[in-house]
């Protein structure tokens, strides 16, 4: 035994061990995010079960069995629920009903020993809506301005093909709502704080307001017409409908503008199943939220931290490798430069809820109101620059993330060899034109590695963005087609955020955590994503410059 | 003066070397004077046993010198020496040559000192030659004891006294010369005499070379082909090192 | 006597006697005074904060001459080398008194570029340092510093240094590869047509060889032979026989102090200070 011990091998094992904890850790930690947010989008076979209430009655319910847990029976007999004698251990299902507007309630818990019959028939046909959450049932028929004018086999067809025109015309009408509509909004609400200045400046003379009174009623014409064309559009989307059977035996119509998308997934294949599959993780990705981000695509929240992170590395990099280069080339190294470096080590470790207060307390009360008060005095009261936004934000990350990039950046301007400078000053380069011209380039992966670091943490950061930016719904992207295209001034939606509120603050908790899990994931995926693109331009600049390492 | 052309070095491999080939140069000396001595022996005194022992001993000086030889070249290639441990080499290279060359010229003595001894008229004016010999006998002792010690001062009275080693050259020379006008048949036996003396000459001519080896090696300067007031100037120069 | 009989007697002239004059001329010694001198150092006093680094040094360097400078660690030849293109000027605590002359012009002049100053005298390094660039762009980098755009000046420059480095033939076919991937001696002698390449009146090198193989350094060496037609050039060495080889004139420097400075030939032969012989036969203790 003490030949062993002496032997250094239980040091092997004990580090083998340290490091094998740590890669459970991790690969579990992805796994169950991916595991519980990737099932959310698979299209799950919808039973109908006959089950016997509490007085004995049996009654069909419709739905998708969601999850299922195993209860000690005293637990349910403690909370009053009667359970039949001879059973140890209860299995409970839960079933999301659906038909929220009809029945109330979405998710129902079911006791295994309570159900009589489980079918699972392949007309089931789920029903995703704008509004109100799925909905399960029997397609009856297909009505026209209230005629039928399919029902039975045929209704399903006809379904299809007319859900196919109404999501076109509902294209259209946010296309002309959020486009058309929005940007004649944006040139008004301009026209009326150009106004505004002109009256503050006292410039307000009757040609200029008689310019923009013409160019208001311009626009108002534009906006009729628009409008006209919405209501045509609404007039005929509202056209179909469908009736649908439920599972109390109810028949209840729905609007066919309200449908999303019609699934029969009792009915379908693996590989059609695959392709819905596909088409819904799209959706997520790539669509806006719906019924307060439970259900719908999470894209402007991708957007969000994509453009946020984007903003907070051009802003960071520069600034800290400057501060770095200063501090490491010019800077007489000695006490002063000495504090002020265990300084900029200490900003990394403060917590980031404080750089959250000082960004509300310095960036939006303080700058952003002197920035309103100098440049935006029309749109007062209402502030522009101050009240969080994506610069705000961005900002506030950045000055999170200096100290990272700093550091780094120090790291590598201190590992390149002095030869080289030498060997540049000897061929008659100033300074900065050594530093500009070689040092830097080399220097260049170190600064990568600076920002892959913070990118990572400023993507993922929460609590300092709650007080400097996010809404739980933004309205508009922060980039779009009016000028100046990239409104600073606009809050948005982070991933981090969006997770956080998903899982806390909506209304239907249940419904939303799958979506939980599932932007989790995609938060890893978009950070991962960031990284990866950062660690190959490093990995070509090392290529480049592998003088450092040899 | 003490032996700081060797010592000292940093490498005691090295020392030991050169302590070597200076042991040995003064090893081959010692030889190369017992054989003028004997040399002189068997001429004087026509003694046919004391040539062969010369004729014999010749091997030995030949053989030292090329061991010598071998191991300068050796010390050359492996130490690369520079400044005195370089002209040491250097001067010993050519010491052992020039050992060599007196060797032969002893063995030249000894082979007139057999001839002598087979001709029936032996033992004839061997004083003058006897004296020319014990004089270039010091020389040689002389020139290497300057080599021993590195003394320049010593170097250069040996070099003057192969003036005078000239000087009794030439008055053997007309002395035989005389000999011979007198009578005509001593001719063979004096023209032997006459051999024996130039040989002496060429030793000391030899030894004086050796003594401007030992300048060289100490100063640094190249005294050949200078004169005596040019040499005798570089060998009293102060030279630090 | 007659004329015979006098030369006879009077051996102390002989008649073979060389006038030490003629001797000396034949000789293949240098010496200093005749020399077109490029660099002269004129009581330089060098303090690292207080310690004194070089003791009132004074040297001159000529022209079109390789002067090479040994001495043991710490003597002080890298740091005098290094005052020539004021690269000590980047080193914090450096003093510097006394005087140093480029063609008669006061290198330490509060007047002198720096950059322009070490345009005109050259260094390469002990360990090469080639830029992590190409081949091309690491020669044409002196050139790009001082603003020669046109691609055919470069292209001529760039073939020229590296013929002039004698690295033509072996990287030809690889111009635009990087440097990095050159043997040790390769990257040093694109480190010297680097420094040749803006074509500067003085080249130091330091230690050029010491990182390399034997082969290398010959070529090196090679080299310094072909290039001290054109240049005026200073080499620090730790390797005495490579001082012995390349070098016209020798400067022995021992604890900041010039020792001794003389013609190659009679410092490795015959020095006139003991402590230069010490040095040099290995004895220095």
């Amino acid at each position: 035994m003490r030949v062993w011990f002496k032997s250094g091998l239980p040091w092997i094992w004990l580090n083998a061990a340290a490091v094998s904890a740590s890669l459970i850790m991790v690969a579990g930690l992805l796994g169950l995010i991916a595991m519980r947010g990737l099932g959310h989008f698979w299209p799950t076979d919808i039973a109908e079960l006959d089950y016997r209430q509490d007085d004995g009655q049996v009654i069909k319910l419709i739905g998708e069995i969601r999850d299922y847990e195993d209860v000690p029976r005293e637990r349910l007999v403690s909370a009053g629920i009667n359970v039949p004698e001879g059973i140890e251990i209860v299995r409970r299902y839960q079933i999301k009903s659906g038909n929220r507007d009809v029945s109330g309630l979405d998710f129902r818990w079911l006791l295994g020993p309570d159900i009589v019959e489980r079918r699972f028939p392949p007309d089931l046909v789920v029903f995703e809506r704008r509004e109100w959450g799925n909905f399960y049932g029997y397609l009856k028929e297909v009505r026209e301005n209230g005629t039928t004018v399919a029902s039975g086999p045929q209704a399903m067809a006809a379904l299809e093909e007319r859900l196919q025109r109404a999501l076109a015309i509902a294209d259209e009408i946010r296309a002309i709502e959020r486009g058309a509509i929005g940007s004649i909004n944006y040139k008004l609400e301009r026209l009326r704080l150009d106004q505004r200045h002109l009256e503050l400046e006292g410039k307000a003379d009757a040609q200029s307001l008689a310019k923009i009174a013409e160019q208001r009623v311009d626009l108002q014409a534009q906006y009729q017409s628009h409008q006209a064309k919405l209501a045509a559009l609404y007039k005929d989307i509202q056209r179909d409908s469908v009736t649908v059977e439920i599972a109390d035996g109810r028949v209840v119509e729905l609007p066919m503008a309200k449908l999303v998308s019609v699934l029969e997934p009792n009915a379908m294949g693996v590989g059609t199943k695959l392709k819905t599959y596909a088409t819904n993780v799209w959706k997520f990705v790539s669509e806006d939220p719906r019924e307060a981000n439970t259900e719908g695509g999470i894209f402007p929240a991708i957007f969000g931290t994509v453009m946020m992170v984007m903003l907070m590395s051009v802003l960071v990099t520069p600034f800290g490798v400057i501060a770095a280069l200063y501090m490491r080339e010019y800077a007489t190294q000695g006490p002063i430069t000495r504090i002020i470096r265990i300084a900029v080590n200490n900003l990394a470790g403060v917590p980031s809820i404080v750089y959250g207060v000082f960004g509300l307390g310095f960036f939006v009360y303080f700058l952003g109101g002197n920035i309103d008060r100098l440049f935006f005095p029309e749109a007062q009261p209402a502030p522009t620059f101050g009240t969080p936004g994506l610069l705000w934000s961005s900002i506030t990350l950045a000055l999170l993330t200096l100290p990272v990039v700093i550091v780094a950046t120090e790291e590598g301007l201190s590992r390149i060899p002095k030869a080289i400078r030498e060997g540049s000053l000897a061929l008659g380069a100033t300074k900065a034109e050594t530093l500009w011209r070689t040092v830097l380039p080399m220097a260049s992966p170190a600064m990568m590695t600076g920002l892959i670091l913070a990118v990572a943490r400023a993507a993922g950061e929460v609590a300092p963005l709650m007080l400097v930016g996010v809404v739980k719904l933004a309205p508009t992207l922060p980039l779009d087609g009016n000028a100046p295209y990239l409104h600073l001034d606009r809050k948005f939606m982070p991933l981090g955020f969006h997770i956080y509120d998903v899982g806390f603050q909506s209304p239907n908790v249940e419904a939303a955590r799958p979506l939980v899990y599932a932007t989790a994931l995609l938060l890893v995926l978009v950070i991962v994503a960031l990284n990866m693109a950062a660690i190959s331009i490093r990995n070509h600049l090392r290529e480049k410059f592998r003088a450092l390492d040899n | 003066m003490e032996k700081k052309g060797i010592g000292q070095h940093i490498s005691q491999q090295f020392n030991a070397e050169l302590e070597d080939i200076r042991n040995r140069v003064l090893t081959m000396g010692g030889l190369v004077e017992q054989q003028i001595a004997d040399a002189m022996t068997a001429i004087v005194e026509a003694d046919d046993r004391m040539g062969d022992i010369v004729i014999s001993n010749d091997y030995k000086v030949n053989a030292m010198e090329v061991a010598l030889d071998e191991e300068c070249n050796r010390v050359l290639a492996r130490r690369q020496p520079t400044a005195g441990d370089l002209r040491l080499v250097v001067a010993v290279i050519k010491t052992i040559t020039d050992l060599e060359r007196i060797g032969d010229e002893a063995e030249r003595i000894a082979r007139m000192g057999q001839h002598a001894a087979e001709s029936e008229e032996g033992r004839v004016h061997p004083v003058q030659i006897q004296h020319l010999g014990d004089q270039v006998r010091q020389m040689v002792h002389n020139a290497l004891d300057a080599f021993a010690r590195m003394d320049t001062e010593l170097a250069v009275q040996v070099w003057r006294e192969d003036l005078k080693i000239d000087q009794e050259y030439e008055s053997i020379m007309r002395q035989l010369i005389t000999f011979m006008m007198e009578d005509p048949r001593s001719i063979p036996r004096v023209l032997d005499i006459m051999w024996a003396a130039r040989s002496l000459e060429r030793i000391g001519d030899r030894a004086r070379n050796i003594c401007e080896y030992v300048i060289y090696l100490v100063k640094g300067k190249d005294v050949r082909h200078t004169s005596l007031e040019h040499m005798e100037a570089q060998a009293r120069m102060d030279h630090t090192p | 006597m007659n004329a015979r009989e006098e030369i006879m007697n009077d051996r102390s002239k002989p008649t073979h006697a060389i006038d030490p004059d003629i001797l000396a001329q034949a000789s293949l010694t240098r010496n200093l005074d005749e020399e077109d001198i490029c660099l002269k150092v004129e009581d330089l006093d060098l303090y690292y904060g207080t310690k004194q680094a070089l003791k009132k040094v004074n040297m001159r360097i000529p022209r079109q001459r390789v002067t090479a400078f040994i001495g043991p660690s710490g003597c002080g030849k890298s740091t005098l080398l290094r005052c020539f293109n004021r690269m000590n000027d980047l080193v914090d605590g450096v003093r510097i008194e006394g005087k140093m002359l480029l063609d008669d012009q006061d290198i330490y002049a509060k007047s002198v570029n720096v950059a322009d100053l070490r345009r005109r005298i050259g260094m390469v390094f002990q360990k090469p340092n080639p830029f992590p660039k190409t081949i091309y762009e690491n020669v044409a980098y002196g050139l790009r510093l001082q603003g020669v755009r046109s691609r055919r000046v470069l292209d001529e420059v760039v073939e020229n240094a590296l013929r002039g480095a004698a690295l033509w033939d072996e990287v030809k076919d690889r111009m635009y590869d990087n440097a990095l991937g050159l043997s040790g001696g390769q990257q040093q002698r694109l480190v010297i047509a680097r420094a040749i390449a803006i074509e500067p009146e003085v080249l130091l090198l330091d230690e050029p060889a010491s990182a390399l193989d034997p082969i290398s350094t010959l070529k090196i060496e090679e080299l310094i032979y072909e290039l001290k037609s054109r240049y005026t050039i200073v080499i620090v060495t730790h390797n005495m026989q490579q001082a012995a080889r390349v070098s016209d004139y020798t400067a022995f420097m021992y604890m900041g102090d010039l020792i001794e400075l003389g013609d190659t030939n009679t410092i490795f032969t015959n020095p006139s200070e003991k402590m230069t012989e010490d040095y040099i036969t290995g004895r220095y203790g």
